[in-house]
């Protein structure tokens, strides 16, 4: 008995000492892989081709390192943020994502690319994607990756049926302005019944995303107080198509899916990468869709970037598989792979793209989604943007909720107002 | 104590001479096997748990995006909340949610437990089957809920159709938002908290049904002048467990909203304070925000507890006897106590 009990308290006073010094072997260590040829990056499913990663698993091109690829599952911002703020495994490269601003305060925690000859790279990219990688202080530290360029997707069968202009040049040439595609829309709904977006929320940010000015400028002045500004113009355009009726009032993923499969809603303005999800979500509408231009020009919305933490133990090496994992081939490579859409416009010129499989019958997206990409507009999104999410909510509550426009709209400049100046913005 | 564990103090006094004359050591360092044996779990506490909660006490009163410099800026988020209409919506949501939810569920797994109590065939399938819900997984019913209530393709309003009755945009409108949430939380709950009911019901005494029974009573009088009664205790435990869980509600409106445009849905309908405090916190990483949210919401729970605090000390003024019986043991146990001192 008494063996047996000593014995035990042993047992578990190891345990506790292993526990305790478990917990100080945590001590930080700035990078997260302590072998010095290994080069991490942190990335997430579907946003690097695997083919490419394990070629740089061996050797990165050009270079004596290698490469570790972590997939990093949800929550992706908020553990790459934590290791920063802890100055304690940082990977050496790291993808982010659409909402790279989010970084824009804390811009030290990652190289200027320039440093490392990025501009011998710039002509290789269109022009709008190397801007949104600029912070507002012109340091650029935000590597183009791949991009979203909008289009509008429309139901070829449902407006053959509401009698209305079906083919891509015409249903481009009717609606070239905002006013002309609530018109066509209100036909639509009129002859058959179905809508020519899901929500007015989404063609509100289409429109902003398709503007080449958006919420702030440079220096972090909200312009949507402005006499004319993108966002009233974009509201404007959202009220008018709630009072037409255009556009679905689906807030839900499952209403919007199984709106797009009856034909409820017949249209949707979206980047590149929706083909995808439409083809998982409504695979028997194949054949069905087409694109079309949508009203005055096309936007970007989407699409990440890459960056190097200030922490990294090799810039260069880090810098080279930037731009090798980025030339032209590669992106190439990366579209016909995991169909991400190059931000290097020699990709396409190149011949080795393949083009998708009949789902915009005999439209080939590829060329549609290249016209889209060159006719982006530069614009800048501003770190507070995340802030100035408002003006999105109460559009819906115009729409979901029947709120007087007037004051939505009231209520959401004075709702980002205040938590600007809870920002420490002067608004 | 003293009753059931007279070994250890003699066994103290039995060591106690030898080394209080040769060797006078703390008792840190006489009993550190001990310590080191309940060690592992404080160190893990004090790493996981305390300091967690110290630290989102201090980052409540500054002003800190998870990544930069941290900027005391004292009461000022506090400042904020009580001003922000949108936490107010936040904790009238809540509220209301926890009173569609919580009222028809406890009614509903009252009359379950009842009649499970009786005499039916397939007893252990039915309190099995009305239990399964609270092993589902919230994420994967979030999920049905939202295919079930949908708008315009949901299998509530093609029934409202059928019956010719105008459909309810469930999942737009911010009641019908509300009464979606409370729906989950009612299927999820009910036979949980039911299987709680049948276990007090049990302990109810079969001698008082028959004697209500030979002095004439109906099943409706047994069940609120006898049953109700007798469950009490286990009443207020239902209430007390389903207002924690209804405070913290999250899941069921993040999943069902969490990946559209607004966190709480159209017109914010289902915003909870949890939802609002996890969207501050790691969706606008204003993580001083957050952490006053948070801790508004432990004033509020605080408020709760006291007010169900209340309501038990009420019952011990009610049940007397009860209470004197305790108080003779704890006399009991006083005049004990002397004995143990003195052989310290």
């Amino acid at each position: 008995m008494a063996f047996s009990r000593r014995s035990l308290l042993a047992g578990t006073a190891g345990l506790g000492a292993l526990a305790a010094g478990g917990l100080s072997a945590c001590g930080s260590r700035t990078s997260i892989s302590s072998d010095p040829n290994e080069l991490v990056i942190w990335y997430w499913d579907r946003s690097i081709d695997p083919a490419l990663l394990s070629i740089a698993a061996k050797q990165i091109p050009g270079t004596q390192r290698h490469l570790r690829a972590d997939i990093i599952g949800g929550s992706f911002d908020t553990k790459l943020r934590t290791s920063l703020a802890g100055n304690a495994y940082i990977p050496d490269l790291t993808n982010i994502n659409s909402n790279v601003s989010l970084y824009f305060p804390n811009e030290d925690m990652f190289l200027d690319l320039d440093e490392l000859g990025a501009q011998n790279y710039k002509h290789l990219y269109f022009d709008w994607k190397w801007e949104l990688g600029v912070t507002p202080t012109n340091h650029f530290r935000f590597f183009p990756l791949d991009t979203g360029p909008t289009g509008f997707y429309y139901r070829q069968d449902v407006f053959d049926k509401a009698k209305i202009p079906s083919d891509p040049e015409s249903v481009g040439a009717a609606m070239k302005t905002w006013d002309e595609f609530i018109e066509l829309g209100q036909k639509l709904k009129r002859n058959v019944g179905s809508f020519m977006d899901i929500t007015a929320g989404q063609l509100f940010g289409q429109y902003i995303n398709a503007s080449p000015q958006r919420y702030f400028d440079k220096a972090g002045k909200p312009l949507y107080m402005n006499q004319t500004s993108t966002i009233r113009d974009a509201w404007n355009m959202a009220v008018k198509a709630i009072k037409a009726g255009i556009t679905g009032n689906q807030q839900v993923s499952t209403d919007q899916n199984a709106a797009w499969e009856s034909g409820k809603t017949a249209g949707h303005i979206e980047a590149v990468w929706w083909a995808q999800i439409l083809g998982d979500t409504a695979p028997d509408t194949k054949g069905k869709w087409r694109l079309a231009k949508q009203p005055v020009r096309a936007g970007n919305s989407g699409g990440s970037f890459i960056c190097i933490p200030h922490t990294c133990k090799d810039p260069e090496a880090a810098f080279k598989f930037i731009t090798w994992l980025n030339n032209p081939q590669n992106q190439a490579q990366a579209f016909n792979n995991i169909q991400l859409f190059p931000s290097a416009e020699d990709s396409f010129t190149l011949g080795t793209m393949k083009s998708n499989t009949g789902f915009f019958g005999d439209q080939d997206p590829l060329t549609f989604f290249l016209e889209a990409a060159k006719e982006v507009p530069t614009s800048f999104i501003s770190t507070y943007e995340a802030q100035a999410a408002f003006f999105g909510t109460e559009i819906t509550n115009v729409e979901a909720a029947g709120k007087n426009p007037d004051r939505a709209w009231d209520d959401a400049v004075a709702q980002t107002n205040k938590i600007l100046r809870k920002r420490g913005v002067n608004v | 104590m003293t009753v059931t564990n007279p070994a250890i103090p003699s066994a103290r006094v039995a060591d106690e001479p030898s080394t209080t004359e040769r060797r006078p050591r703390n008792p840190f360092k006489r009993f550190w096997p001990q310590y080191v044996a309940v060690a592992p779990f404080y160190i893990l506490f004090l790493v996981f748990g305390m300091f967690p909660l110290i630290f989102s006490i201090w980052l409540s009163f500054n002003d800190w995006d998870g990544m930069g410099q941290m900027k005391f800026v004292g009461l000022a988020q506090y400042r904020f909340l009580i001003t922000d209409s949108r936490f107010w919506l936040a904790v009238g949501n809540t509220f209301l949610i926890w009173i569609m939810s919580t009222i028809p569920m406890l009614f509903l797994a009252l009359v379950i437990a009842f009649l499970l109590h009786t005499n039916i065939r397939a007893k252990g399938f039915y309190r099995v089957a009305f239990f399964i819900p609270n092993v589902t997984s919230a994420v994967a019913m979030a999920i049905v809920f939202g295919s079930i209530f949908s708008n315009s393709f949901g299998i509530i309003n093609s029934f409202l159709n059928w019956l010719h009755v105008s459909q309810v945009p469930w999942l737009s409108n911010p009641w019908g938002i509300k009464v979606v949430i409370a729906v989950m939380v009612i299927w999820r709950w009910t036979g949980y908290n039911s299987i709680i009911y049948l276990a007090g019901l049990q302990a109810v005494s079969t001698e008082l049904y028959e004697a209500a029974r030979v002095d004439g009573a109906n099943n409706w009088h047994i069940f609120s002048r006898i049953t109700i009664p007798m469950l009490r205790p286990v009443i207020l435990f239902t209430v007390i467990t389903s207002t924690v869980g209804g405070l913290s509600l999250f899941t069921e409106p993040q999943v069902l909203f969490g990946n559209t445009s607004n966190i709480g849905g159209p017109a914010d309908g289902g915003l909870t304070i949890v939802l609002y405090q996890y969207y501050q916190a790691f969706n606008q990483f204003d993580f001083g925000y957050g952490a006053a949210i948070a801790w508004a919401l432990f004033i509020i729970a605080v408020v709760f507890a006291i007010i169900n605090w209340r309501l038990v000390s009420e019952r011990e003024v009610d049940g007397q006897k009860v209470f004197k019986v305790s108080r003779k043991q704890r006399a009991a146990n006083a005049s004990a106590e002397p004995t143990e001192v003195a052989a310290k």
